[in-house]
């Protein structure tokens, strides 16, 4: 199993908000978690992450192998996770570039992998870049200072490209983006897939899933997975909404 | 001892002891301190310090056996260097370096902008042993380095330097102390900057733990003048940087800037105080502090806006991270606004360092340590790239990874 989460419960500042929630991950997959406000899609996603705001209460999670909670945060996104944030952070004074530049070098260097040098990372974040339709200037920029909504998210994928992730997590990568702008988002993902990489995509509406198509959706509510199944689920919540899951 | 006591017991060895206008001064500066009851709560020359340390010392004072001035071969570039304060004269169509004089005192104990109850201050004009004076001639653009040499341990220097910027003059000033002696100095710059004059001041501080440095500048700018300071606080000794300014006549302009870089128990009082006495005239008074273990800092900051003071600008801003719980920054911004046309603001944050930016920078697979290190790189980026001496740059950037490499 790549990723198996098995009765995880898991509480922040006296509030339980997830509940014995079991979730299986295979290479390969992508897998949707769809889930009304409030029912603790985010804080599955910064539990895997490893945010320590969050008290473990029971469970368990294996990644690749590994206890997950053996791994920091850093070990973690080493080992191959990668969560696109929902609310990427606003860093002034830190250049995209280097700040990239030292990311893969420092998984690189955790898989005894050669660093990368700056002329061959240079090459490399002007193609991802370019595949992303993401213009070089701003990658001159501070990390995410000064981006539009858009610019974010593409942002979170140019870094997910570049550092080739076997489990990404997009933790509601669709809010805020325009059609376009989704679509160049969701032609990044697709670009990713590959037989030994998989995905956690964490969103609210159907929309993203006509451009991923996910192999299984969950249905979240109230720190629980209460339904699982194909892509009809997500159909069904945007005809019917999340109350009948409830 | 106190202070009466310890100076009629040195008095030949200070300054100006024989003249009698300057006595008579003397004198209400220690009636000053006999009649201040040293209270902490409104005194900000007061905060953080034990003053007892200051003014129950031991007065000692060598006189250097040889100072320097070199010309560095470089056009209109000189490197100076001062050993306890004193520097040799020096004269040439350009520049006139000479020992401080008796009417420099006079001059400057006139002054009412820095308060009377801020004893370093008056210690300073009491103890008197050493400074000198620049004067930049007009319209010559000139570039001056300084480094401040203590030659010995338990030293107290007092020192006065007069800088006066002829009109149309610029002046690129660089001063750099670091002591590694247990030693204090005192040090009071006056600076003048003439019509149509412009000086940038940079004060490198990397002094080592028993060194004390208390520095207070005076500054005041004439019609279309520029005067720009900025301080680059890496002692591991206790520093004192405070810094006034009067724009005296329109358009004149005063930056002062500085970012103070604190670990261990060490301690650094910091004071910024723009007073506008002219219309059209623009200031700005931002600092940084970055503190660790059990450092504590204080930032006063004071913008008086006269009332024929129209059109002004003034602007303060106040930052600071603190790495750990017992570090302590106390802040204050205070604006003082008589003419009803100015634009003003002021800003204070200090707190920890971001933990959403730590997360988001951990996520991507940098260690917790890389990643703090990162944010207060970031924090005074833009600080950094603004130096556009790429020498000074190589020096600042070297002093913050020594102190970047013991944040843990």
């Amino acid at each position: 199993m790549f990723l198996e989460i098995k009765n995880l419960s898991v509480k922040i500042e006296n509030k339980k908000i997830l509940k014995s929630l079991n979730l299986n991950i295979n290479k390969g997959e992508v897998h949707a978690i769809m889930g009304p406000n409030g029912s603790g899609k985010s804080t599955l996603a910064n539990v895997l992450a490893g945010k320590e705001d969050y008290e473990i209460l029971n469970g368990k999670i294996n990644f690749k192998d590994n206890d997950l909670f053996d791994l920091n945060i850093e070990e973690r996104a080493q080992e191959g996770m990668f969560l696109a944030f929902q609310y990427p952070v606003e860093i002034p004074g830190v250049n995209i570039t280097p700040f990239l530049h030292s990311a893969i070098n420092s998984k690189r260097k955790r898989l005894n992998e050669d660093e990368i040098d700056n002329l061959s990372f240079a090459k490399l974040l002007k193609s991802k870049a370019s595949d992303l339709g993401i213009n070089i200037d701003m990658l001159k920029r501070s990390v995410n200072t000064g981006f539009s909504g858009g610019e974010k998210k593409r942002y979170e994928i140019l870094q997910m490209s570049i550092l080739n992730p076997d489990l990404a997590i997009l933790d509601e990568t669709d809010s805020g983006l325009d059609i376009d702008a989704l679509k160049i988002v969701t032609d990044g993902v697709n670009k990713l897939k590959t037989k030994d990489n998989s995905f956690l995509i964490i969103t609210h509406y159907q929309k993203l899933l006509d451009y991923i198509k996910p192999d299984y959706v969950h249905v979240m509510v109230n720190g629980s997975i209460v339904k699982s199944g194909s892509c009809e689920i997500a159909a069904e919540i945007e005809k019917d909404g999340f109350q009948k899951f409830q | 001892m106190n202070i009466q006591d310890n100076y009629l017991k040195n008095k030949k060895n200070i300054f100006f002891s024989d003249n009698k206008n300057i006595q008579n001064y003397r004198e209400t500066l220690i009636n000053i301190f006999e009649n201040d009851r040293f209270d902490k709560k409104n005194n900000e020359s007061l905060k953080n310090i034990n003053l007892k340390n200051f003014i129950d010392f031991k007065y000692k004072y060598l006189i250097p056996e040889e100072t320097s001035v070199i010309n560095n071969n470089q056009e209109n570039s000189y490197s100076i260097v001062s050993v306890n304060g004193q520097c040799s004269s020096f004269k040439d169509d350009k520049i006139e370096i000479t020992k401080i004089l008796d009417e420099d005192y006079n001059d400057f104990s006139k002054n009412n902008t820095i308060e009377n109850n801020d004893h370093f201050v008056n210690l300073n004009s009491l103890f008197l042993n050493s400074g000198f004076k620049i004067v930049i001639k007009k319209n010559n653009n000139i570039k001056i380095k300084i480094s401040n040499i203590i030659t010995d341990d338990d030293l107290t220097i007092f020192q006065k330097n007069n800088y006066i910027c002829e009109e149309g003059s610029s002046l690129n000033l660089i001063e750099e102390y670091e002591n590694k002696n247990n030693s204090t100095s005192n040090i009071l710059n006056v600076i003048k900057l003439e019509k149509n004059s412009q000086l940038n001041h940079f004060l490198i501080q990397d002094n080592s733990p028993n060194h004390n440095l208390i520095i207070t500048s005076h500054s005041s700018c004439k019609k279309d003048s520029t005067y720009t300071q900025k301080v680059y606080n890496f002692s591991e000794g206790y520093v004192r940087n405070f810094h006034y300014s009067e724009l005296i006549e329109a358009n004149s302009e005063v930056d002062l800037q500085g970012i103070f870089f604190l670990k261990d128990n060490n301690t650094s009082n910091n004071k910024t105080f723009v007073k506008h006495l002219a219309e059209d005239c623009k200031s700005n008074q931002v600092y940084k502090g970055i503190l660790n273990d059990r450092s504590k800092a204080t930032y006063f900051s004071n913008t008086h806006v006269d009332q024929v003071a129209q059109k002004t600008e003034g602007y303060q801003l106040s930052k600071g991270i603190l790495l750990s719980d017992n570090a302590s920054y106390f802040s204050k911004p205070e604006l003082k606004i008589y003419a009803d046309d100015v634009k003003c603001s002021h800003g204070s944050t200090i707190g920890p360092i971001d933990e959403n930016a730590i997360f988001y920078l951990r996520s991507r697979g940098m260690s917790k340590i890389a990643a703090t290190k990162i944010l207060i790189s970031s924090f005074i980026n833009e600080e950094l790239t603004s130096i556009d001496n790429e020498h000074m740059s190589e020096i600042i950037q070297k002093k913050l990874v020594r102190y970047l490499s013991k944040v843990k």
